[in-house]
């Protein structure tokens, strides 16, 4: 008895010591990390809206909703003059064929997309992966929010070859994530015509 | 054994893929491409000596009894520690490599190494056999992934090696076509050892 006790004692020591080297090296790269992602976001924003200034939205979302309770999106106005908008960027997010697909889209004021970029994703390489190509985001600028299906659904996005599941996760999780915050702009507006950034 | 000896062994002779069959998984996962094949090899391969010296540094005050877990745990708190640095430090590597990072935990060469060789030997051939086994792991990783890239998308590390008009042979990129080169080349090698 006093034998394994022993042994448990020694695991957590060496246990104890690995969470302290975890926590010291945590607290001393958090920082730095978030100050990275943040950067890497803003050089993200900045090139699908050049020239703008970003300001965020945070829409609450219903209890149940399928995507995470709360959703970001940024109102990108003209740089020195806050009440000219040029369009909004939020990101959009669904699970494609083995992973999920974090896409970053900027919407002009009559919701059409201007760009997209995939930002996250680890699809079939040669397959679904080619959805970080910029032929692939290309093929999305200046669509509706109607048109956003792919055209087996009947819309107007074109699959990639052997990869309908990841075009279908991209192009359904931007017209979904569209129809919110189009909501939310449309509700502003209504409420308080001057859209404060 | 000498130092150089511990070096060269897992280069071919006790090639971890192809003769030990240690890390399948990642094998399996990360040779779609040679890019990936290399950033997976060289980030094991970095975990793999740093592991092996730190086991071999405690391996006199570990009880044998609970070595596997304190290994698990060396590793896996090593692994962290490194995700994190990366991430902090050297942000643009980090891109790159981050995606492995977390599948060499689960990467059986670097236990199978702490319990076959660091546990028992100094650390200075400790190390060399991290060195010797990352470099045949990296070394086959791209082995592999040539042959799936070339297949299966026409290219070498990214270079257009085929003509536009090869229809690329999708299969040898999913998953299936992972088994098939690993199989066709197990058996070459087997072929060649046993004509020996």
């Amino acid at each position: 008895m006093k034998f394994y006790l022993k042994l448990g004692f020694i695991l957590l020591a060496f246990c104890v010591v690995a969470t302290a080297i975890l926590a010291y090296v945590n607290s001393v790269t958090k920082p730095r990390i978030d100050e990275l992602k943040r950067v890497a976001a803003q050089e993200a924003m900045a090139q699908l809206i050049p020239n703008a200034e970003f300001s965020d939205v945070v829409i609450h979302l219903p209890e149940g909703a399928s995507i995470p309770d709360s959703l970001v999106y940024y109102i990108a106005t003209a740089k020195g003059d806050s009440t000219s908008i040029l369009g909004y960027i939020f990101t959009a997010e669904k699970h494609g064929y083995s992973s999920n697909v974090k896409t970053i889209a900027a919407i002009d004021t009559e919701f059409k997309l201007i760009n997209i970029k995939v930002i996250e994703q680890a699809e079939t390489p040669g397959l679904g992966a080619n959805c970080s190509s910029d032929s692939f985001a290309d093929m999305f600028k200046g669509l509706l929010p109607e048109k956003l299906l792919v055209d087996k659904d009947g819309g107007e996005v074109k699959a990639m070859t052997g990869a309908t599941i990841t075009t279908r996760a991209v192009t359904n999780s931007l017209r979904e994530t569209i129809a919110i915050v189009r909501k939310d702009i449309e509700s502003r507006a209504n409420t308080q015509p001057e859209v404060e950034a | 054994m000498s130092f150089f000896k511990e070096l060269t062994k897992g280069i071919i002779k006790e090639n971890p893929t192809f003769v030990i069959v240690l890390g399948m998984c990642p094998t399996l996962a990360t040779s779609t491409s040679v890019n990936n094949a290399i950033g997976m090899g060289i980030a094991a391969t970095f975990v793999l000596v740093c592991s092996n010296i730190m086991i071999s540094l405690i391996k006199n005050i570990t009880p044998d009894k609970i070595r596997i877990p304190v290994y698990v745990v060396v590793i896996a708190a090593f692994v962290s520690v490194v995700d994190m640095a990366m991430a902090a430090y050297i942000p643009d590597l980090h891109k790159s490599l981050g995606l492995f990072i977390p599948l060499i935990v689960v990467n059986c060469i670097i236990l199978g190494r702490a319990e076959a060789f660091a546990n028992k030997n100094n650390v200075l051939n400790s190390m060399a056999d991290g060195i010797g086994m990352g470099l045949g792991f990296t070394l086959s990783l791209s082995v592999v992934a040539t042959i799936r890239e070339l297949l299966g998308n026409g290219t070498w590390l990214g270079i257009r090696i085929l003509p536009q008009s090869y229809n690329p042979m999708l299969i040898a990129i999913l998953a299936p076509g992972a088994f098939f080169t690993l199989g066709f080349l197990m058996a070459a090698i087997n072929m060649l050892k046993e004509k020996r």
